[in-house]
């Protein structure tokens, strides 16, 4: 396994080997399978990724059984319309994508975590934008969600993924730097663009708390994946201009642990502070659950 | 480098029901090992929740989400919802206790698990790390008290020590032994844990159980 994200771009530099082939040789090796169901499980979560993003969008969209979130993204796909987007359309269309997944996530629909439920509608935000901006075939789209795990696993090995132990940064920071460096892969850029993809957008996001209303992963969950998405488009945007970030990948990963660790519980997914301690948070909490339920 | 998530699967996926891959997948995954540990549908249930699984069980579908593992069904089961009533149905006691203290096995997704029928009873303690992937550290089972150190998967086989040679020589042929240990119980012989660093294929774990007929794969 690729121990670190330095080792990774590496070995796909001096190979001239792509960080999504690597990814998919080492799952065969490490796992005793075959390239062929390799490629086909990645290919059935590729649809479920797709079957999200449209039923999000489906007649007045999809709410959860809360009522806290629902119907957005159709909202956005009006929006988008009207043709008058400030951000233009491919940021919005990006916008719409990740926050109907995650509505669909909220509302106990079946979704592909990437890496969590939580972070679920960055990922796909940005592939379906870029689907259509550079006219991926399936392959391409299938090798995106290869290189994107390829780094996801060292942030998940080296840091941490889940809110509970690292904040939003380690769940949406993590999913919008994954995407932004399978991003510059699939606009063809290499993988030392990758990784200044993946620093910056990680870098941007760092220091973001898990802090759920009524601990249910809707409000601020949702529209946090928005700006995953859109952020991660940015750094891409960013390496393929030939930004970088300074600061090497491994080490904001490391930065993004060390904060992570240094988080109080509170804003680690207990849903006791932030927007979930605000008075109208705390109200929401209680018309859901009654007030048995402790507040913190 | 902690080497908890061993594939991209782990990362792309898993293919779930929202709205939490920790506080539901996971939830599905710790249920799923206590399936089969026990190897049996109980008749009672009850999960005790510690921090973050104690404040936000009830947001992130944790309850329904353990009783689907528990009963044996996938993460994209669509009867994972269901699952409180389906196990009411089938006259399963379930019960949910919010600890208010720390975890006991160091993690703030945790959930243990107490699972019995008639007169057997086994406890497994779970935690949830992030992306629906899990680790388990402490079960107890059949006077047994087995501490692994955590990540899956996690072989145990209950065996007389006249095999303990023979079950290691096979696994060390077909994967790395990351930690061993043995564990002794009065009247019920040896247990040996061994934590792998890769999933076994089916056919090894077949040709395994074969000779084996108390084993646990997690």
């Amino acid at each position: 396994m690729y121990e670190s994200i330095k080792a990774l771009v590496d070995a796909s530099m001096s190979t001239d080997t792509s960080i999504s082939e690597l990814m998919i040789q080492q799952e065969m090796t490490k796992n005793n399978v075959s390239r062929e169901e390799v490629w086909q499980q990645m290919a059935h979560n590729l649809e479920v990724m797709e079957a999200a993003v449209k039923r999000g969008v489906e007649g007045d969209g999809v709410f959860s059984k809360t009522g806290l979130t629902g119907g957005e993204a159709v909202l956005l796909k009006k929006y988008r319309e009207k043709g008058h987007t400030l951000s233009g359309d491919t940021m919005v269309e990006a916008v719409q994508n990740a926050i109907a997944t995650n509505e669909v996530n909220a509302a106990m629909g079946v979704v592909c975590a990437t890496p969590t439920a939580g972070s679920t509608g960055t990922l796909p935000g940005v592939l379906f934008v870029i689907r259509d901006r550079l006219n991926l075939s399936r392959e391409q789209m299938i090798n995106f969600l290869f290189t994107a795990g390829a780094f996801g696993m060292i942030i998940a090995n080296n840091a941490m993924i889940a809110g509970a132990t690292g904040g939003c940064q380690a769940e949406v920071g993590s999913a919008s730097a994954m995407a932004a460096a399978a991003a510059v892969e699939a606009a063809g850029g290499n993988a030392e663009q990758s990784a200044e993809a993946l620093a910056m957008a990680m870098s941007n996001l760092l220091g973001l708390v898990c802090d759920p209303v009524a601990g249910l992963v809707e409000l601020p969950c949702v529209k946090r994946n928005a700006i995953g998405a859109g952020n991660a488009l940015i750094a891409a945007d960013m390496a393929l201009a030939g930004c970088t970030n300074k600061i090497p990948a491994d080490e904001v990963v490391s930065a993004m642990k060390e904060v992570g660790q240094g988080l109080p519980k509170a804003l680690r997914e207990t849903g006791i502070g932030g927007l979930a301690g605000t008075r109208t948070g705390v109200k929401m909490k209680v018309s859901i659950f009654g007030k048995s339920v402790p507040i913190s | 480098m902690s080497g908890n998530y061993k594939s991209v699967f782990d990362i792309i996926g898993p293919v779930m029901i929202g709205p939490s891959s920790s506080h539901t997948a996971g939830a599905v995954a710790i249920g799923r090992a206590a399936n089969r540990i026990f190897g049996d549908v109980p008749t009672k249930i009850v999960v005790h929740y510690y921090e973050s699984f104690a404040q936000t069980h009830k947001g992130h579908g944790t309850d329904y989400a353990i009783i689907s593992g528990i009963m044996g069904f996938e993460p994209d089961d669509a009867r994972v919802p269901n699952a409180l009533q389906i196990a009411k149905d089938s006259g399963i006691e379930v019960q949910f206790i919010e600890e208010a203290g720390d975890s006991p096995i160091g993690h703030p997704n945790t959930a243990i698990v107490e699972l019995s029928k008639a007169d057997r009873e086994i406890t497994v303690a779970g935690c949830s790390i992030g992306g629906g992937t899990i680790e388990i550290r402490d079960i107890k089972m059949d006077g047994f008290h087995i501490k692994p150190k955590g990540p899956l998967p996690i072989l145990l086989v209950q065996s007389d020590a006249s095999n303990k040679n023979l079950i290691q020589e096979k696994l060390a042929k077909i994967n790395t032994i990351n930690y061993h240990a043995e564990y002794d119980a009065p009247g019920k012989g040896m247990l040996y844990e061994y934590d792998l660093e890769n999933r076994l294929k089916e056919q090894d774990l077949s040709t395994l159980s074969q000779k084996h007929t108390k084993m646990v794969y997690l």
